[in-house]
């Protein structure tokens, strides 16, 4: 309980200049090292600047302090990561360091390591015990409220067919001269792909609970001068460029939060939507589209005086085909020309685009169409509350990905042959990663699924 | 008239499988022991299958082996037929079985309690378990004598006011024919002890000359038998053993229809038998009733001994009455003209909550009172057999102030059966699956003595010898890994050829030996041509050499799993903690842990009722004693 290294956000989560991400155990300083590149040699009680980097790319300018055990603040290894603040950036500097050992800290959680590590006086601890025991309670209302609606009913429909599947292996281990099957790879390797896929299914909701939660991640795209920024400005309803360029911050994703008919939208930066430079031309349609993985929505703008371009068409088929919703909007209708327009219009239609809104941010003229189209896109009727099962908390998200992993690497040993015992080890891995979902242990459910589907006995 | 039969360490009641293990144990440990038992001829006996191990059961005889116990020696002396289960699977869920001839493991087993320095051995029922200040004194026999003791094991089975039920018929019995013990329980409720009911069920004794074995698939043991005792890894004879078959046959849809049209006079359907029964073993009225898309069920013959014409109807547990039960059998492929020698029985018996003995075996609230066996909920022979051994030491260790033996569940089947009865209890007779272990994979059969010998060594119930032998053995496994994962294969016509020959794919580069053993197309003994300095060694330890290599990295995730098992188990929960004052806890936990007072936070966070926020906050409470 108190071996692995955790980590959480620190600072609470909003649009403020700097957010803090803290990591504690004895596995802090490997994180680090893995995620975060600096030039500086990183000692105790010292700040580093250097860069958080994941696949080669840099995904914020940081400030590291590193803490070394037994002196801190929960008596571990510690490393901070001070980075620019934001929901997007900070949660996804926190999913890499989850991603690269570390789990997510559960409420109080430092404080108590704080204090089980002889760092917290007497009098503290109390306070510590009420706080786990307030947070616990009210988790466990949430969680209960959670369990007693569709996401327990789901999980367990997912699980109980791996159950079944473990008594069958079971039964077949424990009851070897019983006239049962044996259960077939094929079968096994089968089962296996489709509960892959209906976690990976219940895993993506995540991003729709998150929507409903947070926002939709819009990114608006297009040529230089096209209006981008104008746009950005009119949605947002203030004229001011809104460009907090804090020097040696990350140019790639900064926040800006528009609310439209309760539908909240966080504008993404896309290296650079206010700048100049042509940021297709520059980096690439590949490597743009890549920076799309975040993206609920792209509004891509077509300037009416200038036309439409190949690179703008590839873009738009890659975005398409990518399955990120987009609406296409035509600027400076102000100033059309009818021929441009409309080879603007059958180009469009060529790649099967045929409601492309026609605007004039400078007149605000279609501002409420595009506003319109958005919140019917988003519209929060859209998800049925009822029916469509919704993760939003995390800690079930990482169980469910933990849970893909697992399943991927059962597969992994069905297909290199090992025995279906070896095999059982991962698939009791899932089971018991979902069960912590709902509560339930593993052990028991597969002997009571045993007794209750074979028949043994003397 | 009053009299005593002597002063005495430990007194066992009951010498079945735990209570034979429990009094040699304590004797061998130097403690001057008494063993009682109703009739001395039912000693270590079968009254159900006549045979030893199987699934999980053969891993318990193993460790019960490596710690210095009998039942395997036992087993090798007797056994008739000898399998190796599951051995197409994974090496974790191979498991030993043998059919054993019943009498003659009675009569060894009882030659062996009977040579044994520092035993008596008394046909007697113990009628009255004496206590004084909540401490043992002693026993006291039905005819009147006192035998005083420091310590005793209640070993009772399922003789605790047994009482047999066939069909509509029922009478105050032990199993196999043997009086029950009536009094004994009243003298347990007298001291404290909470009592509750349990079931269980054997089927008929059939003669074999009555059946017509030609109709049966024929069942042979292994051509290469492996003997269960690692004492005997080299003995030739064992080795050698002429074996005898066992048959399978089928019931059919007769069988089923002379079931369910006796089913009201069936005791467990018209509500005559109120004690818990087993899921693992249900009589085939239950099967028939429970599994009704089944069309038929699997039957196995076994032999009851090498002269005997009795055999053992695997399968067909029933409480049906006796004539229903012929006409049931007699619809069996094969045993159309059969003769019953003995009808199948339920059988109900007292046994205790198992919840409140402390994981030494011990009850809590009485000093020196252990418990082992059947009586604590458990079923089968060999699950009663390692209570046994685990009482008679523990016994030992309280009189010598020693600090009990207490196995985890990382470390042995042993520890996992113990834990799960005391600290999860059981609601039906307790059978242990290797499905119950959350490290199988490390918990082997192959590896029970290198898991448990050296403890066996240190308490002393293995010899100098013995353990010598241990260490050379360990030495030769060790080194075998070592040079394996030194030696660099250089790819070449030969090693390629056979490579080819596996199905296995080509080396260009060099290979280290250890590398091609993972490959699962490939094995060691199939490697021997390449493998030039290879030198001749034990069965035991190439299996354990290969093992370690094949599933190397299986067993590094479960080191690592056991290495977190273990922070908890290590902090650990003094027992005169009052969880009434721990703020904090939930009702149902403080509750839990006041009764139940577990040794660890690991131990505590196993209980039913105690949650993770629970264990957090003993956790908490732990490290501010620390502090204090």
């Amino acid at each position: 309980m108190l071996t692995s290294t955790i980590a959480a956000i620190s600072t609470a989560l909003s649009n403020s200049g700097i957010s803090i991400i803290r990591i504690s155990g004895s596995d802090s300083l490997n994180i680090i090292n893995k995620i975060f590149k600096t030039t500086y040699k990183i000692e105790p009680n010292h700040i580093v600047y250097g860069k958080i980097v994941k696949d080669n790319e840099v995904l914020d300018n940081v400030l590291v302090s590193y803490f070394k055990a037994p002196k801190s603040y929960t008596g571990e290894d510690i490393c901070e990561i001070n980075c620019h603040g934001g929901n997007q950036i900070t949660r996804e500097i926190l999913e890499l360091v989850l991603d690269s050992g570390a789990v997510l800290a559960t409420p109080g959680e430092f404080s108590k390591r704080a204090f089980l590590n002889g760092k917290m006086d007497l009098s503290q601890a109390e306070a510590v015990i009420n706080l786990i025991n307030a947070k616990t309670r009210t988790e466990s209302k949430i969680a209960s409220k959670n369990l007693s609606g569709d996401l327990s009913k789901k999980i367990k429909e997912l699980r109980e067919e791996l159950i079944e599947l473990l008594a069958h292996i079971e039964v077949s281990v424990d009851y070897p001269e019983y006239d049962y099957e044996e259960v077939e790879n094929s079968y096994v390797i089968s089962l296996l792909d489709k509960k892959i896929d209906e976690t990976s299914k219940i895993l993506s909701t995540y991003e729709q609970g998150r929507i409903i939660k947070e926002g939709v991640n819009v990114a608006i795209l297009g040529k230089p001068n096209v209006g981008k920024s104008s746009l950005l400005n009119r949605l947002a309803n203030y004229e001011k460029a809104i460009v907090t360029d804090i020097p040696g911050t990350t140019r790639d994703i900064v926040e800006e939060t528009i609310n439209i008919d309760d539908i909240i939208l966080n504008i993404f930066d896309t290296a650079g939507i206010r700048d100049t430079d042509d940021v297709i031309e520059k980096i690439g349609v590949k490597k743009s589209i890549d920076k799309l993985d975040e993206v609920d929505l792209v509004i891509y703008m077509i300037n009416v005086e200038e036309g439409i371009s190949d690179n703008d068409l590839k873009m738009l088929s890659k975005i398409k085909n990518k399955g990120i919703k987009s609406i296409v909007v035509i600027n400076k209708m102000d100033k059309v020309k009818k021929s441009i327009l409309d080879t603007i219009l059958s180009e469009l239609d060529r790649i099967n685009i045929s409601n492309a809104i026609q605007i004039s941010v400078e007149q605000n003229v279609g501002i409420d169409d595009l506003k319109k189209c958005i919140v019917d896109m988003f519209n929060k009727n859209d998800f049925d509350f009822e029916h469509e099962l919704i993760i939003t908390n995390s800690r079930h998200k990482d169980l469910l990905k933990k849970s893909l992993q697992y399943l991927e690497e059962a597969k992994n040993e069905v297909n290199n042959m090992q025995p279906i015992d070896i095999v059982s080890i991962y698939i009791k891995k899932v089971a018991s990663t979902l069960g912590e979902i709902i509560g339930a242990d593993v052990s028991q459910d597969v002997i009571d699924k045993i007794f209750e589907k074979f028949c043994l006995g003397k | 008239m009053e009299y005593s039969l002597g002063n005495y360490d430990v007194v066992v009641i009951g010498a079945g499988h735990a209570g034979c293990e429990a009094a040699l144990a304590s004797a061998r440990l130097g403690k001057k022991t008494a063993v009682f038992v109703i009739n001395l001829d039912t000693l270590a006996n079968m009254p159900c299958n006549p045979s030893i191990g199987g699934t999980s059961k053969g891993h318990l005889v193993r460790e019960i082996d490596a710690l210095g116990g009998e039942m395997a020696k036992n087993a090798d002396k007797t056994f008739l037929q000898s399998k190796m289960l599951n051995s197409s699977k994974g090496p974790a869920v191979h498991s030993l079985r043998v059919q054993s001839d019943r009498r003659m493991y009675h009569i060894e087993m009882k030659r062996t309690l009977e040579n044994q320095e520092n035993l008596d051995i008394y046909q007697a029922e113990i009628v009255k378990i004496l206590v004084e200040n909540n401490k043992i004194v002693g026993v006291k026999t039905k005819i009147g004598a006192t035998v005083y003791a420091k310590c005793v094991v209640v070993a009772t089975g399922t003789y605790l006011k047994g009482k047999v039920i066939i069909g509509e018929v029922s009478y105050e019995s032990g199993p196999d024919g043997v009086f029950p013990a009536n009094d004994l329980s009243q003298s347990l409720l007298d001291i404290g002890v909470e009592l509750r009911r349990f079931k269980t069920g054997t089927p008929a004794r059939i003669n074999v000359n009555t059946m017509d074995l030609k109709k049966m698939e024929e069942q042979f043991g292994d051509e290469k038998i492996v003997p269960f005792s690692f004492e005997n890894e080299d003995n030739e004879e064992i080795k050698n053993k002429k074996q005898i078959s066992c048959y399978l046959t089928y019931t059919n849809k007769d069988t089923h229809k002379v079931i369910m049209d006796n089913l009201d006079r069936s005791p467990i359907y018209s509500g005559r038998i109120h004690g818990i029964g087993p899921r693992y073993c249900p009589s085939i009225e239950d099967k028939v009733v429970r599994f009704k898309d089944k069309e038929r069920h699997q039957i196995f013959i076994e032999p009851l001994g090498a002269k005997t014409s009795e055999m053992y109807i695997q399968g067909m547990s029933s409480s049906l009455p006796e004539e229903v039960q012929i006409q049931m059998y007699r619809t069996v492929l094969g045993l159309e003209n059969i003769k019953m020698m003995r009808p199948a029985y339920a059988i109900e018996y007292d046994c205790i909550d198992s919840t409140n003995l402390k994981l030494s075996l011990e009850y809590k609230g009485i000093d020196g009172l252990f418990f082992a066996g059947q009586v604590n909920g458990s079923s089968g022979y060999e699950e009663a057999a390692a209570q046994g051994i685990m009482a008679g030491i523990n016994a030992s260790r309280k009189i010598d102030n020693l600090e009990p033996l207490i196995l985890d569940r990382s470390e042995a089947y042993i520890g996992v059966l113990i834990d799960d009865l005391v600290t999860k209890g059981t609601n039906e007779p307790y059978r242990m699956m290797t499905s119950r272990s959350e490290y199988r994979l490390m918990l082997r059969q192959d590896n029970a003595d290198l898991r448990l010998t050296p403890k066996g060594h240190e308490i002393g119930l293995i010899s100098d010898e013995r353990y010598n032998k241990f260490l050379k053995k360990k030495e030769l496994i060790e080194k075998e890994v070592e040079r394996l994962k030194n030696t660099v294969i250089r790819p070449c016509d030969e090693v390629n050829n056979l490579l080819e020959k596996y199905n296995s794919s080509k080396i260009n580069t060099g290979i280290k030996l250890s590398d091609l053993i993972k490959r699962s197309e490939l094995n060691y003994n199939c490697l021997k041509e390449i493998d030039k300095k290879r030198k001749e060694l034990p069965d035991s330890v190439i299996e354990e050499a290969e093992i370690e290599i094949k599933y190397e990295g299986y067993i590094k995730l479960q080191l690592e799993q056991i290495e977190e098992f273990k922070k908890l188990e290590n902090k650990k929960l003094d027992k005169d903690i009052d969880y009434d004052k721990i703020k904090g806890l939930s009702l149902e936990a403080r509750q839990k842990l006041n009764k139940q007072k577990p040794l660890s936070v690991g131990q505590a966070s196993r209980i039913s009722g105690v949650s993770p926020a629970d264990t957090s906050v003993l956790l908490i409470y732990i490290a501010q004693n620390g502090l204090k």
